[in-house]
C-alpha cells in the first residue's frame, strides 16, 4: 500500500493513475495521507481562530483530520503517503442545509397540515447523479428535508453525498425537522392564512415538545413512561438538540415568528431557511437570539419589480443582497443554500459568490465560511464537518482557486479519508 | 375585441409619438423624400463634432491584446484613438478610467425583448429605418448582387419570402428607449443586444440608428426525420437552382431563358449565397452531426444553438466551421442506454473551442430574473462565460464568447464586439476582472454617449460606491511656476484670455499641494 512520493508525483500529473482506482491513504486501517497545498482553508469555528494557511500540509489518518499547519514547520510522519497538489488550494467539504435532491422527489406529503412524523430517509438514493454532480461542486454534506406544502413537513435527513451505502452516508437521521410558516403551505386543501398557519404550528410544537418532556421526565425518574407516539419522537432530538427546526420561513414579519415563536416562545432549536425577501430586517434579533440564517435560493431583494415584490414591505430602493442585508443587521452566522433542484446542487458555491457580488462582505473568509463551518455549526456538528480542524471528519476538496468563483474547479473529494471523486476520471462539473 | 385592443395601443403609442419623439421622428432619415448625398454631408457639417474621452483605463481590446493606461477618444460615435495621450480637442467629454478596465461592449443573443419594448407593445415603423448606411457593404459576397437582381425581379410581395420568414419586426418598431430594462441590460454591460433576430443598439434616450442589423439569421429545423428531410431537400433544390442560374449567366445569351425560380426556397438561397446564417437548434450528438455533414455537403457555417453534446463530435462541428451557442451550465444526464459518451459536460465550450468552433455564450434564462434569483439570467451574462472557463476555456476565448462572437452571429462585427478604431464606441468600464463575480460595470459608453453610470442609477449604487479619485483634468504640473512663481508674460496673457479657467487654476494649485504631502 506504501507507495513513494515520486510515484504519487507521476501519477497526479502523468496521467499513470489507473482509472477507477482512487487513493486508498487517509482511509481507516490504511496508511496515513499527507495532503501539500498552496492553501489550506481551515475554516474553524470561531472567527477570531486560523481561517486559511498558506503552503500548507494537511494529515489525514483513520478517516479523521490530524492536523494542518505551513508545511516548512511540519514534519512528515512516517507511514503517510505525500500527494504534493502543486498550486491547488485545499478546503473543507461543503455543508448544503436545503437539498431534495437525495433521491425520489415524493417528499411533500400533505394530507394533514401538519405532520412531524414522516421521514425522507425513505425516499433517499445515495449518491445519485444529482448529488454526484453537487459532489464534483465540492458538497460532501447535505441536509435532504421534505416539501414545504404544509406547515410540519417531516424529519429531513444529513447525508454524506459521495458514499454509496445508505448506512454510510448517513450522518444523522433525524437531521432536522423541516417547519414550513408561510409562503407554500396556503395551497393546503381550501387554504389557510397566516393566522391559523401560526396556531396549527404552535399547536404541533407545543404538543410535540411537551411529548418530549414526558419522555424526559420519566428518564430522570421523575414521572409515569409515556405512551409511544411516533408523530412526536422527533421532538426528543429536538429539546436535546440532537436536531434543529429547519424553518421555510420569508418576509420580515415570518422571520419575527420564527425567532419569537419557535425560538423564544417554545424555546427549541431553530435556524432560518431560505430567510429571504425582506426577511433580513430581523437580523439583529436572529442574532441577539444566536439564529442562523441559511439563505437562498434568492439571493436578492430586487426593486425592479415592485408589483411582485411589495408583499415583502421591503422598500429598499436597489438590488438589495440577502446575505449583505443580515450582515449589516449584525448577524454574524449567514450561510447559503440552493434549495436544490430549484437551482441544482452544483450551484451551491456561487450562491456565496451572489452573495458576495450584492454587497455580503468577504474579508475575513465570510463567503467560506457560510458555505462549510457555519452550516456545520448550525446543525451543531461544527466537530465533524465543515472545518479542518483536527478531530473533524476528512472531507476535502482540492480546488482550482476561491470556491466562490465559477472558474474555479474540483480536482478531487475526499470523504472520511476516502477519495471519492476525481475528475481526471471522469470530470463531472 | 382583439381588434379593439390593437387599435387602442397603435392609438395610444401615436399619442405617445406625438408627444415625445417628434423631434427624433422628424429628423428621421425615412422621413427625407431628397436625401442626396450632398445635403447630408453639408448637414453633417454644420452640426459639431462630438468628442468623448475613455481617459487611462487598462483596455482589453477583445482581440486577446491590452493596453495598459489608454485613452480612447471617440468622434462622433466612433473610435478615432487609442493612445497613451492623445490630442483631446477642445469640449471633450471625459470618462475617468482610472484604475478600471475597459471592455467592448457586450453582445446578447436572443435576450428578453423586455430590453426594447415599451409599455404599448408594437407600432409599425417605415422600413428602412435600419441604418443601411452604417451597415456597409458588410456582404462583399460576389452572389449578393445576382440575389439583389432577383429582388428587383420577383417583385416586393416575394422579398420577405427571400429572407426569413421568422423575423420579429416589432423587436424594432417598438423600441422603448427609457426602458428600465435596458438600464438593467447596460448595467449587465450588455449594449446590443438581438431581439427576433434583429440586433438593438442599446441607446438610451433615442431611438435613431438603434436598429443595426434586420434578417441576419435564418432559423432551420433539424429536429424530427420529417423536418431533416425537407431541409435536405430545401438544399439541394436551392443548390441546384444557383448550378443553373451560373451556367446561365456564363452562357451569357439572352435568348436563352432564365432559371425558374419557382419552389426554391429563399432562406436557403440566402443561406447558400452567404447573405444569412443559418441557424439550427441542436444538443443531441446524431442531430449534430447530420448538421455538420449538410454545412459540409453545402458549403456553409452553421451557428448551432445548444450544442450540449457538441463536444463528443467537436472534430466534425470544426470540419464544418460551425459556431456554437452554449449555456455552459446546462444539465443534461447522459442517455444511459447508449454505451459512448454523452450528455452535457462542463468541458464542451473548452473542447469545442480546441477543435476550431466559435464560441458564443448565453445564460439559460436570456431575460431578466427579477424574482430574487440570481446567476443565470441575463444580468449574469459574464458569469455563464466564467463557467466556460471553469471547463478549461481560456479567459480571452470566453471574453470573445460574449462580444465579438455573437457580434459575428448577427453580422455586426464590422461594427461592435471589440475596441479598435473604426469601429463604434460601445465600451463598458468595470472595476476589475470582467469574468469575475464581484466586479461591476460602472459606466457604459454606447455610440460615444455615456448612457450608464452606476453612482447614478438606483439598482447598484449602494454595493460598494465608487471611490473617489482626485479630479481628473488638472493633473498637469507646470514645473515652470516651481522655479519662479511669478508667472511669465506669455502666461499671463493665456490667463487673460481663458478668464472662466479660474477654479480649474485653483484646482490645479490645491493638486499641486497634495502631490507635495504626498511626497512627504
Amino acid at each position: 500500500m506504501l507507495r513513494s512520493f515520486t510515484f504519487f508525483l507521476a501519477g497526479l500529473f502523468g496521467g499513470t493513475h489507473a482509472a477507477g482506482q482512487s487513493i486508498e491513504a487517509g482511509a481507516p486501517g490504511e496508511s496515513g495521507l499527507a495532503l501539500r497545498c498552496a492553501k489550506a482553508l481551515v475554516c474553524s469555528p470561531d472567527p477570531g481562530d486560523v481561517q486559511y494557511v498558506d503552503n500548507a500540509l494537511v494529515l489525514v489518518r483513520e478517516g479523521k483530520i490530524q492536523a494542518v499547519g505551513p508545511a516548512r514547520e511540519m514534519e512528515l510522519p512516517a507511514g503517510y503517503e505525500l500527494i504534493d497538489l502543486g498550486d491547488r488550494w485545499v478546503m473543507p467539504g461543503i455543508v448544503e442545509l436545503h437539498c431534495h435532491e437525495g433521491g425520489t422527489y415524493d417528499i411533500n406529503d400533505v394530507v394533514y397540515l401538519a405532520n412531524p412524523g414522516l421521514r425522507v430517509a425513505t425516499s433517499i438514493v445515495p449518491r445519485n447523479e444529482r448529488l454526484e454532480r453537487g459532489l464534483a461542486a465540492g458538497v460532501t454534506t447535505v441536509l435532504v428535508i421534505p416539501g414545504s406544502g404544509s406547515n410540519v413537513g417531516g424529519h429531513g435527513i444529513l447525508l454524506k453525498t459521495g458514499l454509496r451505502e445508505f448506512e454510510q452516508a448517513r450522518l444523522r437521521d433525524p437531521g432536522s425537522l423541516k417547519v414550513a410558516q408561510w409562503g407554500n403551505p396556503e395551497s393546503w386543501t381550501i387554504g389557510v392564512g397566516m393566522t391559523f398557519e401560526n396556531w396549527n404550528t404552535r399547536h404541533t410544537l407545543r404538543r410535540g415538545s411537551a411529548y418530549a418532556r414526558r419522555w424526559e421526565a420519566f428518564e430522570e425518574g421523575r414521572g409515569p413512561e409515556p405512551e409511544r407516539n411516533i408523530q412526536f419522537d422527533i421532538f426528543r432530538d429536538l429539546i436535546a438538540n440532537r436536531a434543529q427546526i429547519s424553518t421555510h420561513t420569508q418576509m420580515y414579519q415570518v422571520v419575527l415568528m420564527t425567532l419569537t415563536m419557535i425560538k423564544g416562545e417554545l424555546g427549541l432549536p431553530v435556524f432560518l431557511d431560505h430567510s429571504t425577501i425582506g426577511g433580513w430586517l430581523a437580523g439583529g434579533l436572529a442574532q441577539e437570539m444566536g439564529v442562523s440564517a441559511i439563505v437562498g435560493p434568492r439571493s436578492l431583494d430586487p426593486s425592479a419589480s415592485r408589483g411582485m415584490m411589495n408583499w415583502s414591505r421591503n422598500k429598499h430602493e436597489g438590488m438589495r443582497g440577502v446575505a449583505a442585508g443580515y450582515q449589516e443587521q449584525g448577524l454574524e452566522n449567514i450561510g447559503f443554500n440552493t434549495d436544490s433542484p430549484v437551482l441544482p446542487q452544483e450551484s451551491l458555491p456561487l450562491q456565496a459568490a451572489m452573495g458576495v457580488r450584492y454587497g455580503f462582505e468577504d474579508t475575513s473568509l465570510e463567503a467560506v465560511r457560510g458555505l462549510t463551518v457555519v452550516p456545520a455549526m448550525t446543525v451543531e456538528l461544527s466537530e465533524r464537518i465543515g472545518s479542518l480542524t483536527p478531530g473533524c471528519d476528512a472531507d476535502l476538496v482540492v480546488i482550482s482557486g476561491h470556491p466562490a468563483d465559477p472558474r474555479s474547479w474540483v480536482q478531487a473529494v475526499w470523504i472520511e479519508g476516502k477519495q471519492v471523486y476525481e475528475s481526471e476520471e471522469a470530470r463531472l462539473w | 375585441m382583439k381588434s379593439l385592443k390593437k387599435l387602442t395601443t397603435t392609438l395610444l403609442f401615436a399619442w405617445g409619438f406625438s408627444l415625445g419623439f417628434q423631434a427624433p421622428l422628424q429628423a428621421a432619415p425615412w422621413d427625407e423624400e431628397d436625401d442626396s448625398e450632398e445635403a447630408e454631408a453639408s448637414e453633417e457639417e454644420e452640426e459639431e463634432d462630438r468628442y468623448l474621452a475613455i481617459v487611462g483605463g487598462d483596455v482589453y481590446t477583445g482581440l486577446g491584446g491590452v493596453l495598459r493606461n489608454v485613452t480612447i477618444l471617440s468622434k462622433n460615435g466612433k473610435i478615432q484613438a487609442i493612445e497613451a495621450d492623445p490630442f483631446l480637442p477642445e469640449g471633450t467629454e471625459k470618462v475617468d478610467a482610472r484604475g478600471m478596465r475597459v471592455y467592448p461592449g457586450l453582445v446578447a443573443l436572443s435576450a428578453t425583448n423586455r430590453i426594447s419594448r415599451g409599455l404599448f407593445g408594437s407600432v409599425e415603423l417605415p422600413e428602412d429605418h435600419i441604418d443601411h448606411e452604417a451597415e456597409g457593404e458588410h456582404h462583399g459576397h460576389f452572389y449578393a448582387s445576382l440575389a439583389q437582381s432577383h429582388i428587383e425581379e420577383v417583385g416586393q410581395d416575394q422579398e420577405d419570402h427571400f429572407f426569413d420568414a421568422q423575423v420579429d419586426t416589432d423587436a424594432v418598431d417598438s423600441f422603448d428607449p427609457y426602458s428600465q430594462y435596458l438600464v438593467l441590460a447596460l448595467a449587465t454591460g450588455i449594449t446590443t443586444a438581438e431581439q427576433g433576430s434583429t440586433a438593438l443598439k442599446l441607446k438610451r434616450g433615442e431611438i435613431e440608428g438603434v436598429a443595426m442589423k434586420d434578417k441576419h439569421l435564418t432559423s432551420v429545423s433539424f429536429g424530427s426525420p420529417a423536418s431533416r428531410r425537407s431541409t435536405r431537400e430545401k438544399f439541394e433544390r436551392a443548390a441546384e437552382y444557383l448550378r443553373e442560374y451560373r451556367a446561365w449567366e456564363d452562357l451569357n445569351d439572352k435568348e436563352a431563358k432564365e432559371p425558374s425560380r419557382k419552389g426554391v426556397d429563399g432562406g436557403t438561397l440566402n443561406i447558400l449565397l452567404g447573405r444569412n446564417l443559418a441557424r439550427f437548434g441542436a444538443n443531441s450528438r446524431d442531430e449534430l452531426l447530420g448538421i455538420a455533414r449538410l454545412a459540409q455537403r453545402y458549403g456553409f457555417r452553421p451557428v448551432i444553438v445548444g450544442c450540449q453534446e457538441g463536444w463528443t463530435v467537436a472534430d466534425e462541428l470544426g470540419r464544418a466551421g460551425a459556431t456554437a451557442v452554449v449555456t455552459p451550465r446546462s444539465r443534461r444526464f447522459k442517455d444511459e442506454k447508449l454505451v459512448r459518451p454523452g450528455g452535457t459536460s462542463i468541458e464542451n465550450a473548452a473542447i469545442l473551442h480546441a477543435h476550431g468552433v466559435q464560441i458564443a455564450v448565453t445564460p439559460s434564462n436570456t431575460g431578466f430574473e427579477l424574482s430574487g434569483i440570481t446567476g443565470r439570467d441575463l444580468m449574469h451574462l459574464p458569469t455563464e462565460a466564467g463557467f466556460a472557463v471553469r471547463g478549461g476555456l481560456t479567459n480571452e476565448a470566453a471574453l470573445r464568447a460574449i462580444t465579438i462572437v455573437p457580434a459575428r452571429i448577427l453580422g455586426i462585427d464590422h461594427r461592435v464586439g471589440s475596441i479598435e478604431i473604426g469601429k463604434d464606441c460601445d465600451v463598458i468600464l468595470t472595476d476589475g476582472d470582467l469574468l469575475h463575480y464581484q466586479t461591476f460595470v460602472q459606466y457604459a459608453v454606447v455610440d460615444g454617449k455615456l448612457v450608464y453610470d452606476k453612482e447614478d442609477e438606483i439598482f447598484f449604487a449602494h454595493i460598494r460606491p465608487r471611490p473617489e479619485l482626485p479630479p481628473l483634468d488638472p493633473v498637469q504640473v507646470e514645473e515652470e511656476d516651481e522655479a519662479s512663481e511669478e508667472p511669465s508674460e506669455e502666461e499671463e496673457e493665456q490667463d487673460d484670455e481663458d478668464e472662466g479657467d479660474e477654479d480649474e487654476e485653483d484646482e490645479e494649485e490645491e493638486g499641486d499641494e497634495e502631490d507635495e504631502k504626498g511626497d512627504d
